[in-house]
């Protein structure tokens, strides 16, 4: 390598560090113009809600004043990511409130920018994006909207229909439900923990009528959702509905039954009812669960525990007798055990 | 004039609390962090003080411990995202707090409190 190659090379390793800098100084440049940007539009929404909320009648603010305010920092239909900050400003301050200030807030965003973003955003083509569009959409409690989000609720992409089944309920409460025997595709077990959240939070008064009229989907999703939404609002009243699917032949909408059945305390004609399809329970870990609910919910009942100890039901026996041995009736215990060395020494000496 | 001190890092619920404070005719000074408080400050005796209890650096009991220390004032109301049952029952053991509030707030009750003073 010789002398004028070595200067060409330190030429190129130095500009290209010269590149290097420029580009972190405008990174930082653009960094410090951003974050005032962005407080500034965070100071002047919160200016504009509070002044809105609580109006000063000398000086009134109008819609149209607030529009000029929002446009002086930077909120136009073409800057989009100001537009997303302000979405995500008002998303925020609707959460924090309550009461006839909620509905004057709801108000006022029907009336302010940001130009239908979220409503645009759910004819995208990116799934994502879409999905966000309809969050942010029952978010701010934007109802109008209703009708176009309702037609996502079957749509071939999980964050998508998720998005509009949750809005559906945000929106319709109690009579979403009806919707339920007619979704096509499956609801993952977060999907549903997501809706009965959002029906605790948005509706917590029940609405019976919708529930037992769902109570006819076929979809096991559908027998699900509707078991968590039995627990989560403790109806108990609706416990049948829960008990019929203890002996379902889905190992999940099994599962789904015994845990949500694990909250209630029921009364004795209906745990007498499950002693009676305990034996039909084909799983026996979810037998197992439910002896344990069944042992914790109701007093020692000898018979049904001496049945299940001299039956065929080998994987358990352990359980039983340990539960006879720990509730006083430990000569029971031994009784079954004497008995079973006696048949054993009689086979020996055969 | 009867004076409120909102102490809120949010900056929106901040401008809202103030302005609620202000149409009741209460004088109101509205600050983001205790940073920001002056001397004269802490020589003025509150009629009310409306504060958050989730600062950077401090914890929640502690800071409104400080705040009961540092600050003369005649009510205390709290005003926070941290509306666990845990936290509410620690902080009413503190003795001397007028009200607890948790996010989302009704903000017509805290208005009627301040209205009934």
């Amino acid at each position: 390598m010789n002398e004028t190659n070595v200067s060409y090379f330190i030429g190129f390793v130095l500009s290209i560090l010269v590149i290097y800098w420029i580009s972190i100084a405008v990174s930082v440049i653009y960094r410090k113009i951003r974050v005032k940007q962005i407080s500034r539009i965070e100071h002047t929404f919160a200016d504009v809600v509070s002044r809105y909320l609580y109006n000063d009648p000398l000086n009134p603010l109008s819609i149209s004043e607030i529009n000029e305010t929002l446009k002086s920092v930077g909120i136009r239909p073409h800057n989009k990511n100001n537009i997303q900050y302000l979405i995500s400003l008002m998303i925020r301050t609707q959460r924090t409130i309550l009461g006839g200030n909620y509905i004057k807030i709801k108000k006022l965003y029907t009336q302010i920018p940001p130009y239908n973003a979220s409503f645009s955003k759910i004819s995208s083509w990116n799934w994502y994006r879409r999905a966000r569009g309809i969050r942010e959409i029952y978010e701010m409690n934007q109802s109008q909207y209703l009708d176009e989000v309702v037609k996502f609720r079957n749509h071939r992409n999980i964050f998508v229909r998720r998005e509009a089944q949750i809005a559906m309920v945000v929106f319709l409460g109690w009579e979403s439900l009806r919707f339920l025997p007619y979704l096509k595709r499956n609801m993952t077990l977060w999907q549903q923990i997501k809706i009965v959240e959002k029906l605790y939070d948005h509706y917590p008064k029940p609405e019976l009528k919708f529930l037992h009229r769902a109570y006819k989907t076929d979809k096991l999703f559908g027998k699900k959702l509707l078991m968590r939404i039995i627990r989560k609002f403790q109806l108990h009243s609706e416990t049948d509905f829960i008990l019929e699917h203890l002996i379902h032949e889905d190992y999940e909408v099994r599962e789904t039954a015994i845990y949500c059945l694990q909250t209630f305390a029921v009364s004795s004609e209906r745990m007498n009812f499950i002693k009676q399809i305990y034996e039909k329970v084909t799983d026996s870990s979810q037998q197992a669960q439910l002896l344990n609910y069944i042992f914790e919910n109701s007093d020692i009942d000898l018979d049904f525990y001496l049945q299940q100890l001299y039956g065929p039901n080998e994987e358990l026996k352990l359980n039983v007798a340990e539960i006879l041995w720990n509730n006083g009736y430990k000569e029971k215990v031994q009784e079954f055990y004497y008995q079973q060395y006696s048949k054993k020494e009689e086979l020996n000496a055969q | 004039m009867r004076k409120v001190l909102v102490i809120q890092e949010d900056i929106i619920i901040l401008k809202i609390l103030e302005r609620l404070v202000i149409t009741n005719e209460f004088e109101c000074k509205a600050i983001r962090s205790l940073n920001a408080l002056t001397i004269e400050d802490q020589q003025t005796n509150f009629d009310f003080i409306i504060t958050d209890i989730l600062f950077e650096g401090i914890a929640p009991l502690e800071f409104v411990a400080q705040v009961q220390e540092i600050i003369p004032h005649k009510n205390l109301l709290v005003v926070t995202n941290m509306g666990q049952d845990k936290i509410k029952m620690e902080i009413f053991a503190l003795r001397g707090i007028t009200g607890f509030y948790a996010v989302p707030i009704d903000l017509d009750e805290i208005e009627y409190i301040i209205q009934a003073y």
